[in-house]
């Protein structure tokens, strides 16, 4: 990793990671299964110690960031929002008005609306000579007053249903979006920097992150940064029936893939049909299995690769 | 079993080895007439002893067996090879085996 480039800020939530930031871009050797990556993207908490430990990423105590906005910052943001909505009327009005123009110019188009209204309006005449009341106050909606051909339009703009009732009102039912914006970098009052965390241990300190914990997640970190040193690219192994897909990193060395389990010790109970199970697996989704025993005394990860020995 | 051609061969280490015994008597066999191996010899683990390079191994195990990482490693260690095949052996003589490499190991295409 270059100088220039400063580590991803991993926001942290609820003892999760999540990348929000697209600069970040994708992280080298750790893609996932899913090639359609959308934000936020949330990490394997093994690939977030691994970032850590690497100096890659920081850890960012994200809820505490979110310092409490001062009136002159919230009066800004009203601000900002009412331009927004404004703008968003005038846009739409000025689409509808062009679009309302343009269809009335075509006389095609006039000739076969008015069509449609007479046979609705027949219809809708019929249906009261049977009806209750209510049909006919309704049938009277569509025969009434003729108005103009523009404010007829009938389920084709968003105020349609607004202008049948009160064909004068337009512009009060424009409807207009509120955007919430999905990184909070945008916001004046996020103020990442006093909340970040550039090691595992100060992050734990701070009550926002527990991982490692036990023996197993410690084996799986372990598991993870051994095969990640080696230059393969890991990815979540549900598919597999295995805890990680191991892809080799060098296309030349490597045919295959892997499906690696994690054994947390090496004095863990293995059972002969775990071994059968795995090997079988491994054939049949054309992967090798490979059994990755760490020992916590030395920090180290030992391998055994099962195959099928093809007779028997 | 006594009066099975194999018996005189593995009779001490059926008895020194009263749990591994039957999956050991089936494996054997199996490597024997089914498979077809030829200069098949019995290694005793705890033994010790010098072996050729040419050789595979064959590490028999029966389903109902339990054992650790550790130990299979040291059955690689002690035998300074690469890999064994485990043999595992089923009460209805059902028999299949894997190989097992140390190291991460790309099968062949």
């Amino acid at each position: 990793m270059s100088d220039e480039e400063a580590p991803i800020p991993l926001r942290v939530a609820n003892k999760k990671a999540y990348v929000w930031d697209v600069e970040g871009g994708t992280l080298p050797h750790l893609s996932q299964q899913n090639v359609f990556l959308g934000l936020p993207l949330v990490l394997l908490p093994e690939e977030t110690v691994l970032l850590v430990e690497l100096g890659a990423a920081v850890l960012i105590d994200d809820p505490s960031a979110h310092d409490k906005p001062s009136s002159a910052q919230l009066e800004k943001w009203n601000e900002e929002q009412k331009e927004s909505i404004k703008t968003q009327i005038a846009l739409m009005e000025t689409k509808n008005a062009k679009e309302n123009s343009e269809r009335v110019l075509s006389e095609e188009a006039l000739r076969k609306r008015r069509e449609r209204e007479e046979k609705r309006r027949a219809l809708a005449q019929a249906q009261a000579a049977e009806a209750a009341a209510q049909e006919s106050s309704e049938a009277s909606l569509f025969g009434g007053d003729a108005p103009t051909p523009a404010v007829t339009i009938t389920g084709v703009g968003p105020s349609a249903s607004a202008a049948a009732v009160n064909p004068q009102a337009s512009s009060a039912s424009v409807p207009y979006t509120i955007t919430v914006a999905g990184p909070s970098s945008s916001l004046d009052w996020y103020t990442p920097n006093p909340h970040s965390h550039s090691t595992i241990e100060s992050a734990r300190a701070a009550g926002i992150w527990d991982y490692p914990s036990n023996l197993q997640e410690r084996a799986q970190c372990g598991v993870f940064r051994g095969l990640w040193e080696q230059g393969n690219y890991l990815g979540v192994g549900i598919k597999f029936g295995g805890e990680y897909l191991v892809y080799p990193g060098d296309p030349l060395r490597y045919h295959s893939h892997f499906v690696a389990t994690v054994i947390e010790s090496p004095t863990t109970t293995l059972r002969p049909m775990e071994i059968v199970a795995h090997g079988r697996l491994g054939t049949a989704t054309k992967k090798s299995h490979l059994l990755c025993g760490w020992d916590d005394e030395k920090k180290e990860v030992s391998y055994l690769s099962i195959e099928w020995a093809g007779f028997g | 079993m006594q009066s099975h051609p194999s018996y005189p061969i593995l009779s001490p280490y059926l008895k020194k080895y009263p749990t591994s015994a039957a999956s050991l008597f089936q494996t054997y066999n199996d490597i024997t007439y089914a498979q077809e191996w030829k200069d098949i010899t019995v290694v005793d683990l705890e033994d010790g002893g010098g072996f050729a390079e040419d050789f595979s191994y064959v590490f028999p195990c029966s389903l109902s067996e339990k054992f650790t990482f550790e130990q299979l490693q040291n059955a690689f260690s002690h035998l300074e090879i690469g890999q064994i095949f485990l043999a595992i052996t089923s009460e209805d003589a059902s028999i299949v085996y894997y190989k097992l490499s140390t190291g991460i190991v790309k099968p062949p295409v």
